[in-house]
Order: C-alpha cells, then structure tokens, then sequence
C-alpha cells in the first residue's frame, strides 16, 4: 500500500517535470501513458479517514430514469414475443408493425442490458479510455442494429421471418411441375 | 444412619462413575486452516495455517475456537472481537465459505471435516482475519445516518411517530453493520469504491422511511447516479449471508421502487 503510494507520487512528479520541461511540445510520440489503468488510491480510500464518501452529482438519466427504461422494456417484451410465437405455432399472419416494435425494442433491451454491463466490469474508475472505448463501440453496434432492422423491415420480411426460416427449408428454387 | 451411609455410598458411587466418564473421553481434535498475514512482512504471501483444537474443552461457538488457539497456541493470531454474542459485529469473518459472525457460528461437530477461516472476503487486509472498513465507514458516513429535521418540538421533548410508522423500522434499525453482506456481494467486490453496498443502502433505506425525517428528498437525490445505488443486480448473496437474519436485498428493491416514480 505505501509502496504503492509512493510509486505513483514518483511517477506523478516526473510527469510535471516533464511538462514543464516542455518536452512533450515537440515530440510527435503519442502519449500511451492514457491507456495505462488507473489504480486505486491506497487502501481504497480517497481524501482522509474522517471523511465522507463523496457523493456524485444526481443525474435521473444514468439512475432512475435507467432503471425504468430496462424494466419497461423487458415487460413490453414478453407480449412481443407471445404474438409471433402464437403466431408462428397456430400459422396466423405476423403484422410488420409488431415485428418492428419487437426488433426496436429488442434493440433498446440490449443496449440499456449492455451498458450495465460496461459500467460493472469496464468501470471509468478504473479503465478511463477503455470505458469510453467500450460505450462508444456499443453505441456503433446499436446504430448498426438499427440499421439492420430498417433494413429488415423494409426490404425484407422482418425478424421474426428469419428465424422462422431456421426451421423451414428454402424453397426459392422448388422444383414445381416442370414450370419456369 | 444408615440414611448418611446410604448418601455415602450414593455420592461415592456418583464421583466414581463421574471419573470413569472423564477418562474414557478421548480428545476430539478439530482442525482449522485460518488465513494468516502478517504486513510486518509484506514480501510473504498470505498462507492459510493449521491449528488443531479439542472440542472437548471448548466453547461450541468458533469464536470460542479462534480465542483458546490465541490463548494457547499461537498468540499472534490476529482478530476483531468484542461482545462474544452478536451484537457488536466485530468478528465479522468469512468461515467455512459464509460471511458471518464467528460468535454466532457454532463449530462444524465432525471432526474428520476442516474448517477454513478467512478475512472478509475482497477488503484490504491489516492483519490476518482483520479488514480494513475504513471506505465501509466512509460510505455510511455519506448516506447522513442521522435525524435531518426543521424543527424540534416546541415541549422540548421527543419527536413522537405512530405506532405503524415505527413498526416501518423493524428489520432495517437492527442491523449491527458487521460488512458480512456488503463483502459477499459481487457487485460490491468489483466497484466497491462507488457503489454503496447492502449494508449501507438498508440503513439509507431506514431514514428514507423514517416518518420524523424530513430530507427524503436530498437523500433519494443522493443515490440518483449510476453507481450509488444500480450497481444492485438482486444477487441477493446479502440476505442470505445476513447473520442477523435481515433483508438488505428487499430494502434496496424498496429504494428502487421509491425511486422509480420520482
């Protein structure tokens, strides 16, 4: 722990050196430095005993809005998969409209089940850049998904055909009658 | 007379077979393999050692088991201990794989098992079985654990509440904040820097419902961020590691409801 203290108030002031130096002004080397961990202060502990934990500013979005967001749409989800499901087993009609809630939904689900995940294992804290890294390259993979769905839906059949066609054989090029 | 020779004959009888039970008793070694580490030298690795302790001629609770080897054996055996009988929450350890209170953990009777004691398990260690609670403190210390009012009565005297509303605190007020539940959520082993804990939000949850408080608010806006409070996934290691037979998992749910309509 002092060690550990101790190294990185070495490291800090050979930093400032650095800096005020004016080093770093001309070289062209990038500064890998940021995509070092960060490591927790000795004994876990930020500011002195005595204090108290400091508390983040309050932001609905990231707290409770969040949590809403994630039970609304895991709830909304078990009647968008009820329906195709019931559609599929009683050979009824899918309507394009439910498809394309159940994908955009589907969609929102993972990203707000993703994030959470993110910000367990992959925490700012912590991994600084890699935390941004990571949320940034969620947000590219729900941008193509949402793509993929705009494209599912509009020219194709819409989700819940694909993974109905797991379980039919393809018959674009069925042998009928000798007709062509 | 021959009534004294009879309780005589009774009590010479009684000693004897008393004595004859004695020595047939063969001693009932337990074994103990306790976490031990010492930062006098840090260099060495934490290493688990064996102690070997006679069930027969000790206590029924490990407590008991930890003092007569410090007592006996290895006096530097380092732990936490106070009240003996699960008030205090001092000798919160992880025994056998379960955070819980070594007074309240009756010794496992079969002696061809071993027992293996460790510290609360992802805290930094002092010593041996001893943790470092300090952030654990910090964090109670943040969430205000303390009556937030405008004004006091005009009498003078107690702020009075209603016989329902103090019935609210039952099962949250008894909580001893011995770390067992916080340390046993995996949550709170990978972000324990930000995220409260069990511990800590069952005792925000107490003065959130508590009718004589008055900054409800400030406290639900305390815990409106991502890492608060949402680092709770409903693991519910908490409430069944709880040696007090408590349910942080339901007053965090409490929490997030409360908070759900905010």
């Amino acid at each position: 722990m002092f060690k550990a203290s101790f190294h990185s108030s070495v490291l800090k002031s050979s930093s400032t050196i650095r800096l005020t130096t004016g080093l770093r002004g001309i070289s062209l080397k990038p500064d890998f430095n940021k995509l070092k961990l960060i490591p927790p202060p000795p004994g876990g502990v930020n500011g002195t005993v005595n204090d108290k934990l400091k508390t983040p500013n309050p932001d609905f979005f990231h707290g409770s809005y969040h949590w809403d967001y994630e039970r609304i749409t895991a709830i909304s989800l078990i009647p968008l998969t009820m329906i195709p499901l019931y559609a599929a087993l009683s050979n009824g009609t899918m309507y394009p409209m439910v498809d394309a809630s159940l994908c955009s939904v589907l969609l929102i689900h993972a990203q707000l089940g993703f994030t959470s995940c993110i910000i367990d294992y992959i925490p700012k804290r912590k991994f600084g850049v890699w935390h941004t890294l990571a949320m940034s390259t969620l947000y590219l993979g729900s941008a193509l998904g949402l793509y993929g769905v705009y494209e599912l839906e509009t020219s194709n059949n819409g989700l819940v055909d694909l993974i109905s066609k797991l379980w039919k054989d393809d018959e674009s090029n069925v042998y009928v009658f000798g007709g062509r | 007379m021959s009534g004294v020779l009879r309780r005589c004959a009774f009590r010479l009888a009684g000693t004897r077979s008393l004595a004859t039970t004695a020595t047939d008793i063969t001693p009932r070694l337990k074994t103990f393999k306790i976490y031990r580490w010492n930062p006098d030298k840090p260099a060495e690795k934490p290493r688990l050692q064996e102690y070997q302790v006679n069930l027969n001629d000790c206590g029924p609770m490990v407590l008991d088991a930890l003092l007569k080897i410090k007592n006996e054996q290895d006096a530097t055996l380092t732990f936490r201990r106070s009240c003996r009988e699960g008030i205090c929450g001092s000798c919160a350890m992880n025994i056998g794989g379960r955070n819980t209170l070594a007074c309240l953990c009756k010794i496992e009777p079969d002696i061809s098992k071993q027992t293996k004691i460790y510290p609360l398990p992802h805290m930094y260690i002092v010593k041996d079985l001893v943790p470092d609670l300090t952030n654990f403190y910090k964090q109670y210390k943040s969430i205000q654990p303390y009556l937030q009012r405008s004004k006091v009565p005009e009498d003078g005297k107690e702020n009075l509440q209603s016989i329902a509303d103090r019935k609210k605190l039952d099962g949250l007020y008894e909580c001893i904040l011995c770390a067992c539940c916080s340390t046993s959520c995996p949550s709170y082993w990978w972000n324990q820097e930000e995220y409260l804990g069990p511990a800590v939000l069952m005792q925000a949850y107490r003065w959130l419902i508590d009718s004589r408080d008055e900054a409800s608010k400030i406290r639900k806006e305390m815990l409106q961020n991502s890492m608060s409070l949402y680092r709770c996934h409903t693991i519910m290691n908490c409430t069944r590691t709880c040696p007090k037979g408590l349910n942080p998992g339901k007053a965090i749910a409490e929490i997030k409801k409360a908070l759900a309509t905010d």
